[in-house]
């Protein structure tokens, strides 16, 4: 009886060997590169770096492939209402004619 | 597509050329084609751990990899891994003090230490794709809004950790589980914004392969890549492959979460850019995709020698039953290379013996060993998801 309980035992601890072999954790952590806040001139630079660029890179909003106003009337309006950014409410028109304007003088490629 | 647009070429600035943008032409950049524009994107900064990595966003951080890293293996290096976040992460992260709670409907909510994760199971690896939903969006036409990627927003890697079933049953589920959902410690900078949290339905968490992993390519995942712990679900969209693990929680119903319930979804009928107002269900499944990687679109190759194809394919969700490549009006089986398992990249090659017929619009197609193949058009959505369209490149014999 002891010994076929020593046994099983024995067992269990070869199938914990056997399934989980120790692990190392070690602490991490990574030093992200500053981000240089290129925007290209043009009316409502400003807004766009007052309301905009805190949650994240200008590179989201100029990458975008050319849209209408009223599509960058409801992106701006969906980081307000969905993503709750502190958009001031008084500077979205700034923000739109700002990206308008970037996409009008980008050179068509 | 019209010939040069994909042309995937890193440009120095001032290296001849008059398409560079002003505010890039300090940096090294590259050209994604995307139709239409912009298409040019920074090689730099330099993210710590990563090789050089096309810079889609520094934050929360987007890294696309150039396709030149699929030219050779199956194995995509982690430094060369893309990296998608949609919030700021924590940059920091003490490995003693990490826990992973498991809650919501189990029997026993219990809060886990990594070596009490490391010790749920035993221990598996599986090598497996992980590529975003959002994949190629950049090349949608017509386009559409989001982050603008190319086609490098794919990877596969040897990925180690113990299966969440496991996981979960240190807590015990519960009768009248549906589903299962994550969270990560990236959390929204702004108050009441929604997490990004995501769940499976509890079938696809429960399979024999779905892990809580602690490693890639035998290394400890990098912060970039969800340090300490991330969900892995092969043959899924990595949206589901939560990074960060932190919550683990068990629901009896559906999941009405923001990434769930109204984001990552795709009509669930075909949909022109005209329609609005469409049932849609949520971005699952990877479809098949495969690529040419020896050449770039509008490379020249030496009329009438042979001309060696070769490439990268997968099944997605299903096993990848066969790459053929095709032309206008004539396809030619592809050999597959080596089979790294159901998930993996696999190569393939293919010998044209004389290089001067018609190199126009050439492109790899594959197959799954459930029957579906990549298709000749787009099945364009208005999120850009779940791209495999069969892409298509240029060459000119000469």
């Amino acid at each position: 009886m002891r010994a076929a309980a020593a046994l099983a035992l024995l067992a269990l601890a070869l199938v914990a060997c056997d399934s989980a072999p120790k692990v190392a954790f070690a602490d991490a952590s990574i030093t992200l590169p500053d981000d240089p806040l290129d925007l290209p001139e043009g009316p409502g630079r400003d807004a766009v770096l007052e309301n905009c660029t805190a949650c994240h890179s200008p590179s989201t909003m100029l990458q975008q492939p050319k849209v209408s106003r009223e599509k960058w009337e409801s992106i701006v309006g969906k980081m307000r209402t969905l993503y709750k950014a502190p958009v001031d409410e008084a500077a979205v028109p700034a923000i739109v004619d700002y990206m308008v304007h970037v996409q009008e003088a980008r050179p068509a490629s | 597509m019209s010939e040069g647009r994909l042309t995937r070429r890193t440009l120095i600035a001032g290296a001849g050329t008059t398409a560079l943008a002003a505010p890039l032409l300090a940096q090294k950049v590259i050209d994604l084609g995307l139709p239409g524009g912009p298409g040019l994107r920074p090689l730099d900064p330099q993210f710590p751990g990563k090789g050089e990595m096309i810079v889609q966003r520094i934050r929360p951080p987007l890294l696309e990899a150039p396709m030149a890293v699929f030219r050779d293996g199956v194995i995509t290096p982690n430094d060369r891994h893309f990296v998608r976040w949609n919030w700021d992460m924590p940059t920091s992260v003490k490995a003693s003090d990490h826990r992973v709670a498991v809650g919501g409907a189990v029997a026993k909510p219990v809060s886990l230490t990594l070596d009490e994760i490391a010790a749920a199971g035993e221990h598996v690896s599986i090598v497996a794709v992980n590529q975003c939903a959002g994949n190629g969006r950049g090349l949608s036409e017509p386009r559409v809004t989001g982050t603008q990627w190319g086609n490098g927003a794919m990877a596969c890697a040897k990925w180690t950790g113990v299966r969440l079933r496991d996981v979960l049953a240190t807590a015990g589920v519960a009768e009248g589980a549906k589903r299962v959902r994550f969270a990560g410690l990236d959390v929204p900078l702004t108050e009441g914004a929604p997490q990004f949290i995501k769940s499976l339905p509890l079938d696809i968490a429960m399979r024999d392969d779905v892990l809580v992993a602690w490693a890639m390519n035998d290394e400890p995942l990098p912060i970039l890549h969800g340090f300490p712990l991330r969900i892995v679900v092969p043959g899924w969209f990595s949206t589901y492959w939560v990074k960060m693990l932190a919550t683990i929680e068990v629901l009896t119903g559906e999941d009405d979460s923001y990434y769930v319930a109204d984001s990552y979804r795709l009509p669930a009928q075909p949909v022109t850019p005209a329609d609005k107002d469409f049932a849609t269900v949520p971005v699952t499944t990877i479809p098949p995709r495969a690529f040419i990687t020896s050449h770039a679109d509008g490379d020249t190759v030496a009329k009438g020698k042979p001309l060696v194809l070769e490439g990268i394919a997968f099944g997605g969700n299903a096993p990848l039953a066969r790459v053929d490549l095709v032309g206008k009006s004539w396809e030619v089986p592809c050999t597959l290379g080596p089979d790294e398992g159901r998930y993996a990249f696999r190569r393939w090659t293919v010998t044209l013996p004389n290089a001067s017929g018609d190199l126009t619009g050439i492109g790899a197609r594959a197959a799954d060993t459930q029957g579906a193949v990549q298709p000749e058009t787009l099945a364009w959505n208005p999120s850009g998801y779940a791209r495999n369209v069969i892409e298509r490149i240029t060459l000119r014999a000469q």
